[in-house]
């Protein structure tokens, strides 16, 4: 008899496995690894907003057209808890137990560099909507897209914008969070701010979340025109409280990502004024798109109704990569589910995505140190002024003139 | 040499800070035997509290401390029999218990916390925030924070209150009693579980005012626990476990130690000095700095 219930256990496995193989749906099962806890809670959240929003108007507009039908998706989440080990095990078990149809990719790029190489094995293609790190590129992962552009490709831009500010900084100190992107980012600064002519006074990377107020002290006496930091929200707060603090007010004060993010204007109010930031996207940028919102502004409306916090470059990428699937998708007409032959096909049609959207033109690079990452978009320069985001640099895509020399921290 | 001063100053500053992160925590390890690995989520949720009262009320911060103080100090006295219970019985190891146990209970605060709080990083405003002095004098100067002052001031005060309370009291007396040997200050009317409660309270609302103070003077989010709970560690054990006359000098020497390599040395390489340090001590000295520890 127990015999017997063991064989009727083993072949009800086997006979759902065989099923599940089989499979037939008329939905997307989309994958979704990202850093829902932990240290990273705060970017993989915003990711997490980008995905919600573009699922919610696909699904809203019937779904993926496919050869004249229409398919809604379902997001599956699994939560990286901000360690790139349980990214890569996350993605596993989205593939492997969960079989989705692709992944819409982490928010930092040390998870993403984790989790590349298992979509990269089980074939299973991944667009992060955030990591910006050159290294995941230039592993050349082919199942592995990003629609932001690398750091060092954003991170220049911000630098050349203030080497052509009056009176020219010549100085610069420059530090980076002891992490993938903020060392990155780090990197890039000092490599623009070398061939720009600005001499690098200092260059170190920091464990994450220091006080850094001794190394702004050494600073302080070193007194650069310029202090570039690489690093995420919190540490951004803290750099600025730590230069009050000192009472060290250089005359640039540039950071990355997380400047755009309402909490730094919202944590240090005036304190948050004029400094500087790199970005892809802002809500106010002059865009058009063909597919679920015509530019940046219908978008940030969507998503300020839908969250209530304004949207920065990161919601908008990962709502973008959820674009760039359905364009390709479209293309090579792949019902779901998906098959690995599909799925290769589909990476094809990713290489061959050319869209105008809300957040600016998407197509990803397929040669070269920027492999799959998307080079569709121009840089922008931008600064706090007076609480909000303001665009002031490359010089065309300005929409304010940048406030230079920074005003004291005791004269705001 | 320039710098000298103000390596001294931001070394002196960051070891106040870890004063006050550690006292309590030494202070429960002494009493209770507990290695209270929530700390950390203790001063979160007194940063929080901070925070919302600052945004409520708009009163100065720095004036509600003792009602944060208060009140988290009797959440603590409150909470304090629960810990008790797990250490108590017929349990194997009461210090991993009471380590496991706080464990888990920080990972719970912090995942409540991100709950209701939300993931973003706040700050504290306070008008000793934007102030900073500048000192000059013998060929030296630096710039000291009114913010940080205000902290060193703090953590001097815990400190001295502290050590009033546990030298000059009949309630420190029982502290000590029970910190040497429980059974005895038993015999001896010390009520365990009542003095327990209230070193816990103290314990837990010195941790909740510390939290509004870094969220004053760094920031806070609900993510900030781990860091904190690591530095009260590091420093108890260097002033050696339970030793608490020892925390205000480890404390101070692993701020300078941090101050010293971010500013002379490889900034890369700080957290990597303040473990060798730490392991050379231990190896030298077991039983902490003093050689005073459990």
């Amino acid at each position: 008899m127990k015999r017997a219930a063991w064989l009727a256990l083993v072949a009800a496995v086997v006979f759902a496995s065989t099923s599940r193989a089989g499979e037939k749906r008329d939905f997307f099962k989309v994958g979704v690894v990202t850093e829902l806890s932990g240290d990273l809670a705060t970017g993989g959240n915003v990711t997490k907003r980008g995905y919600d929003l573009w699922a919610e108007a696909v699904n809203k507009s019937g779904g993926i057209a496919i050869g004249g039908k229409k398919y809604k998706v379902k997001l599956y989440y699994s939560d990286a808890q901000s360690n790139p080990s349980q990214g890569a095990a996350a993605a596993e078990r989205l593939i492997t137990q969960e079989k989705v149809d692709f992944i819409l990719g982490p928010y930092s790029s040390g998870v993403t560099i984790a989790v590349a190489p298992v979509v990269e094995k089980y074939k299973v293609p991944m667009i992060t909507g955030s990591a910006e790190s050159p290294l995941i590129w230039k592993q050349k992962f082919l199942y592995t897209f990003g629609t932001i552009p690398p750091v060092n490709f954003t991170g220049a831009a911000a630098i050349r914008t203030l080497a052509g500010l009056s009176p020219a900084p010549r100085t610069a100190v420059i530090f980076g969070s002891n992490d993938t992107f903020s060392k990155a980012t780090a990197e890039a600064f000092e490599g623009a701010a070398k061939k720009s002519g600005i001499k690098v006074l200092k260059f170190n990377i920091v464990p994450a979340g220091q006080d850094l107020t001794p190394l702004m002290s050494a600073a302080k006496v070193l007194n650069p025109d310029i202090v570039a930091f690489g690093g995420h929200d919190e540490e951004l707060i803290k750099l600025v409280k730590s230069l009050r603090q000192i009472d060290f007010t250089p005359k640039a004060l540039l950071m990355h990502y997380g400047v755009t993010e309402p909490a730094f204007v919202e944590a240090l109010g005036k304190d948050a004024n004029q400094t500087f930031g790199g970005a892809v996207w802002t809500a106010a940028e002059k865009t058009k798109g063909k597919i679920l919102w015509k530019d940046a502004p219908t978008y940030a409306a969507a998503a300020m109704k839908a969250f209530n916090v304004p949207a920065d470059y990161t919601q908008a990428g990962s709502s973008a990569a959820g674009i760039a699937f359905e364009v390709a998708l479209e293309k090579i007409k792949a019902a779901p589910p998906i098959s690995e032959a599909k799925r290769a096909e589909l990476i094809k049609a990713l290489e061959t995505v050319d869209v105008e959207t809300f957040y600016g033109r998407v197509k990803f690079a397929t040669e070269g140190d920027y492999y799959h990452a998307n080079v569709g978009l121009n840089p922008l320069t931008i600064q706090i002024q007076s609480g909000k985001v303001a665009v002031v640099g490359p010089g065309q895509s300005a929409e304010a003139k940048a406030q230079y020399p920074m005003t004291r921290w005791d004269k705001r | 040499m320039e710098l000298l001063p103000q390596a001294l100053m931001d070394g002196i500053m960051l070891g106040a800070i870890y004063i006050i992160i550690a006292i309590g925590f030494s202070l429960v390890y002494g009493v209770m035997h507990v290695i209270d690995f929530a700390v950390g989520e203790w001063i979160m949720l007194g940063a929080f509290a901070g925070f919302y009262l600052t945004e409520w009320t708009h009163v100065e911060p720095m004036l509600l401390l003792p009602g944060v103080f208060v009140v988290f100090a009797a959440a603590g006295y409150l909470f304090q029999p629960l810990i008790h219970r797990v250490l108590s019985g017929h349990r194997g190891n009461p210090l991993l218990m009471g380590l496991v146990f706080t464990f888990g209970l920080g990972l719970m605060f912090r995942g409540l916390a991100q709950t209701f709080f939300g993931f973003y990083s706040h700050s504290i405003p306070s008008r000793f925030s934007n102030g900073s002095f500048f000192l000059q004098g013998g060929g030296f100067s630096t710039t000291v924070s009114s913010v940080r002052l205000a902290g060193l001031v703090y953590a001097l005060a815990i400190t001295g209150i502290l050590h009033y309370l546990l030298k000059h009291t009949d309630f420190g007396l029982g502290v000590r009693a029970l910190a040497q040997n429980r059974d005895a200050a038993g015999l001896m009317g010390v009520d365990n579980k009542r003095t327990s409660a209230f070193v816990y309270g103290i314990y837990v609302g010195i941790s909740a005012m510390t939290g509004v103070l870094i969220g004053m003077i760094l920031s806070l989010s609900a993510k900030m626990g781990p860091d904190f709970t690591i530095f009260a560690f590091f420093v108890v054990v260097l002033a050696g476990m339970g030793y608490l006359a020892g925390v205000p000098a480890a404390a101070f020497l692993l701020g300078i130690i941090q101050s010293f390599f971010l500013i002379y040395l490889d900034p890369g390489y700080t957290l990597l000095a303040v473990f060798a340090i730490l392991y050379t001590i231990l190896l030298v000295s077991p039983r902490g700095l003093f050689g005073k520890g459990v």
